[in-house]
């Protein structure tokens, strides 16, 4: 076929109601708003995607828990045992092939929390006291001890 | 060459009535929909969370505790005369440890304890302060939204009595910077 005579017949189909009825026309209706539905569903599930991506981030989710576990050590009281949920910290660590038990490491009275490879957070706790942090199935322990 | 009709409004069959088109029109509308969505959860997922209210509240009440105890001044920092509490014992006597992540060079906290007779409200019996002063000055701003990069204040004050008997009025101070890390 040649160019001109492809162009032809392009614009002879996208001109024919044709090419979504396949003849019908009285079935033209359904067709379009089926296209219509369809693709409106298709954004609207990228979008909703995109938006859980986001929030269940390795940056996002390292920060978030780096902060929370600080806080927890600082208005905690010697002696003290914290259990705290990491489910969705361990999901992640297993996706980015990280062990779970290695996820949170507490060095002097800095909390580090690492997701990814790469990654890595870390945050400061005031409270001087012994913090140890062990993997418990899908929780975090804290055990919280005087210096 | 595509043709001009593929722009247009009917690039997709009219329904005879006219009720309802799918044309380019509404694609672009859903693009700049996906594209303002996706600058607002950016921007949004980009900013630190600041914890640095909480962490000063906490470091208030940890100190109003290391300070009394069940209502009454704590006899290791007030013998009955004088007031035992300074700058070198400090961290050590209420347990706190204000060393922060090697990004920042300086003192990130600041603490000022002020105890009052409950006769004079004006000129405190004791005080003392702690840290960086240089982040106290930043306590009168903080109220306006444009600020809020600045370091975070926070003040509490209560009633205790020593073990004469005697009423004091405990105010206490905690200013938190660490904004690197909590505001961008």
């Amino acid at each position: 076929m040649t160019p001109m005579a492809y162009t032809q017949r392009t614009r002879e189909l996208l001109r024919s109601p044709e090419i979504f009825t396949r003849g019908k026309k009285r079935g033209g209706i359904l067709v379009e708003n089926i296209i219509f539905i369809v693709l409106n569903l298709i954004f609207l599930s990228v979008l909703i995607l995109f938006l859980f991506k986001q929030g269940s981030g390795a940056i996002v989710l390292e920060q978030s828990y780096a902060k929370q576990i600080a806080l927890l050590i600082d208005s905690s009281k010697p002696v003290m045992e914290i259990n705290l949920n990491m489910e969705k910290a361990k999901k992640l660590a297993e996706k980015n092939k990280i062990d779970f038990g290695e996820v949170v490491r507490i060095e002097k009275n800095l909390v580090i929390v690492k997701l990814s490879e790469k990654g890595g957070y870390s945050y400061s706790f005031f409270n001087d006291v012994e913090a140890t942090a062990y993997a418990s199935g899908e929780d975090y322990v804290f055990i919280i001890n005087k210096k | 060459m595509i043709d001009k009709n593929f722009f247009s409004y009917s690039f997709f069959p009219k329904n005879k009535r006219g009720d309802k088109i799918i044309s380019v029109y509404w694609f672009a509308i859903l693009i700049l929909v996906a594209g303002g969505i996706s600058a607002m959860v950016f921007v949004f997922y980009n900013q630190p969370y600041d914890v640095r209210e909480i962490e000063a509240n906490i470091l208030t009440n940890n100190i109003a505790d290391c300070l009394s105890q069940g209502g009454y001044l704590r006899d290791e920092f007030f013998d009955g005369e004088n007031f035992l509490l300074n700058e070198t014992n400090f961290l050590e006597k209420c347990e706190l440890n204000f060393e922060v992540e090697e990004i920042w060079e300086e003192e990130q906290y600041y603490v000022k304890v002020e105890i009052y007779q409950i006769s004079d409200l004006n000129n405190p019996v004791f005080n003392f302060d702690y840290g960086n002063e240089k982040w106290v000055v930043n306590c009168v701003f903080q109220e306006e939204k444009e600020f809020e990069k600045l370091s975070e204040c926070y003040e509490r004050r209560f009633y205790c009595l020593d073990k004469s008997g005697n009423q004091h009025l405990i105010k206490i101070l905690s200013v938190i910077n660490k904004g690197d890390k909590n505001v961008k």
